[in-house]
């Protein structure tokens, strides 16, 4: 997250290969009604090389954020969207992947899927399950740690049920540490 | 490194050769809220350590120069304290004894699940506030439970004092001999009180008080359904003292089938319930009494020669009252505090007559005739003082009186005196109380002429 938080311009959301652009435009809906600044998704997707793990169909983090990071704007936040599946050498998986204070996150939408599980699909689910994955990851760009507030959005979560059972929103501690931009428009009115 | 965000502040040290190891967890750890410091070998992290406080240390088994586990037993000597878990490449039984071992909170496999490591991480952090609790727990026992104090001056107790503070915190069996109310219990509880078991209980078992099917029943346990009754199992006093002490008071008392299973598991540490037919490990220490002389006990065939041995390892003889006469006022004193302190009972004080009639009386019931001596006066007496009358009969009465002279004849005229005036001219119970038959009795009484008081 740039110091000067009133520099933040906007959310952008960069398709990494192939996710749907359907799937990232009602991402950006539910994003924009959530955080005070403009969000968008941009017109390129990326589509480089995709580091991947050695022996597993994964994509390494690590190294697609140090990429995304060298190609971001430094005044706007950049979400990159992934269907792939995403860990590092170290981890088994993540759902999404952030530097605290930094400017740019990954999202994978792999493990987010009920499919992933043997379960019917499911898009409403996994949207807002996606939704609450990017506001977690944004918390951390702000340099918000994990809290351990259950319902807080920056609550640790291991698992979609975790990401499921902790609330859509921030608790009160993790709201007065987030920069005016990334506050609902409601909070900013008031 | 970045500050950490938790209430409780928990500091982690990471150690790993791999850098991306260590990035990787720094900055798990730190979005966690931890204050994470990293280290690329077993030589920075013990400098570290030895700089820093940690809570909890992730140390991989596969290190060039120093192991982790090597790190680990080194880590133990500048950083008792620390949770360590150990992190590995390959889950092998072999590693996992060896971290477990070595001391090592858990161990963990790489590439870590983030469930798996988050509740890892969350329960050793709890196992560091138990400790914590257990030790902040420790300490406030500590200033609640008062030290258990044994009262005497006398020359005769100084050894008394020396053998209790040099054996206490020591795991040798110790075998207390006295005559009865000497305080054979009380030095028990001062050994186990003074020793690193004393917060582990101290199991007391009065052997003299318990028939032998009982008795064995009581120190071993039983099986469900191992003889009529035992509807449950139940856990014999040695498996309720593992970790602390078990007290046998009346030790000759015990019947010979009795003695060699006291033997065998005093040998093995092992006991077999009743009726079971495993043996289970107890870590006990011993601490016995007799009012008999044990020895005796061995040369007249009734007690084990093989099983006195085991049990004399330090013998402590306690002093009869009557040798450590001056110890009188100083106990005296005690009590009346102690019984006007529970009775509330304000500014009672003796006599210099009541004091001087204390300090007399040859005390055959010792300490704990003493202590019921006082205990009646409190109850009887008026403030502000305790006077003579106060006091029990046989404590003023003249011929009760210690013997001037201190012959052999004379003290044992008084001695049976004391005892029979004690049990209201009982000749049974007196003669119990002497050890001696009935027949003897009388024929002492008739030596001595000792007659019955129309009071009695």
């Amino acid at each position: 997250m740039p110091e000067d938080v009133g520099r933040i311009w906007g959310v952008h959301f960069l398709r990494v290969g192939a996710f749907p652009p359907a799937a990232a435009r009602e991402l950006v809906v539910r994003i924009s009604r959530r955080v005070a600044v403009p969000c968008k998704v941009l017109a390129t997707p990326f589509e480089g090389e995709m580091p991947l793990l050695d022996g597993r169909t994964q994509v390494n983090a690590d190294p697609l954020l140090e990429t995304l990071e060298a190609q971001a704007e430094r005044d706007n936040l950049l979400v990159g969207l992934l269907t792939l599946d995403i860990g590092s050498p170290l981890f088994t998986f993540f759902f999404g992947r952030a530097r605290l204070h930094g400017h740019v996150a990954i999202v994978s939408l792999a493990r987010l899927r009920p499919e992933f599980y043997g379960l019917p699909a499911d898009p409403e689910l996994t949207a807002r399950r996606t939704e609450r994955e990017v506001l977690h990851e944004l918390g951390h760009l702000a340099g918000l740690h994990h809290c351990d507030t259950y319902d807080c959005l920056m609550y640790f979560a291991s698992s979609v049920d975790a990401i499921d059972n902790r609330g859509s929103s921030f608790c009160p501690g993790c709201a007065e540490r987030l920069p005016t931009g990334l506050l609902p428009r409601r909070a900013m009115r008031d | 490194m970045t500050a950490s965000a938790r209430k409780d502040g928990m500091s982690m040290l990471v150690v790993d050769d791999e850098v991306i190891v260590r990035e990787s967890l720094e900055g798990w750890f730190t979005e966690d809220g931890y204050k994470v410091d990293t280290a690329e070998s077993a030589r920075a992290a013990l400098r570290l350590a030895a700089e820093n406080h940690y809570d909890i240390a992730l140390i991989d088994i596969k290190m060039p120069n120093v192991d982790g586990l090597e790190l680990q037993a080194r880590l133990g000597e500048v950083a008792p304290d620390l949770t360590v878990i150990i992190m590995t490449a390959y889950a092998t039984v072999e590693t996992a004894v060896s971290a477990l071992k070595a001391g090592a909170y858990d161990y963990i496999v790489k590439p870590f699940d983030p469930d798996e490591l988050s509740h890892l991480v969350r329960r050793a952090q709890e196992h560091r506030s138990l400790q914590s609790e257990n030790l902040r727990l420790k300490h406030s026992l500590e200033t609640v439970a008062p030290p258990v104090e044994i009262i005497g001056e006398a020359p005769s107790m100084a050894r008394v004092h020396e053998l209790i503070d040099a054996v206490a915190p020591t795991d040798a069996t110790v075998l207390i001999q006295g005559e009865s109310g000497t305080g054979k219990e009380l030095v028990a509880r001062a050994i186990h009180a003074r020793s690193p078991r004393r917060y582990n209980p101290i199991v007391e078992v009065h052997c003299g008080a318990l028939a032998e099917g009982l008795l064995e029943s009581e120190l071993f346990g039983h099986e469900k359904g191992a003889f009529t009754g035992a509807n449950y199992r139940h856990k014999g006093k040695f498996e309720q003292a593992d970790g602390g002490t078990i007290f046998l008071d009346e030790i000759a008392d015990i019947s010979p089938r009795v003695q060699v299973e006291l033997l065998r598991i005093v040998e093995e540490k092992r006991v077999t319930r009743v009726g079971g037919k495993h043996s289970t490990p107890v870590d006990f220490r011993i601490v016995a009494a007799s009012n008999r002389d044990l020895r005796e006990e061995v040369k007249a065939g009734r007690f084990r020669e093989d099983l006195f041995w085991r049990l004399d390892v330090v013998p402590i003889e306690l002093p009869p009252l009557r040798e450590r006469q001056s110890d009188v006022p100083r106990l005296a004193e005690h009590f009346l505090e102690r019984f006007c302190k529970s009775m509330n009972r304000k500014g009672l004080s003796f006599s210099h007559e009541a004091l001087e009639a204390l300090q007399a009386y040859h005390w055959p019931g010792n300490v704990r005739e003493l202590q019921n001596a006082i205990e009646r006066a409190v109850v009887l007496g008026t403030p502000p003082t305790i006077e003579v009358s106060d006091l029990p009969h046989y404590v003023t009465d003249k011929t009760g009186a210690r013997p001037s002279s201190g012959s052999l004849a004379e003290m044992e005229r008084a001695h049976i005196e004391g005892v029979l005036t004690q049990t209201e001219w009982n000749i049974s119970r007196a003669a119990r109380t002497l050890e001696v038959d009935r027949g003897t009795l009388y024929n002492k009484i008739h030596k001595y002429g000792l007659k019955k008081p129309e009071h009695a």
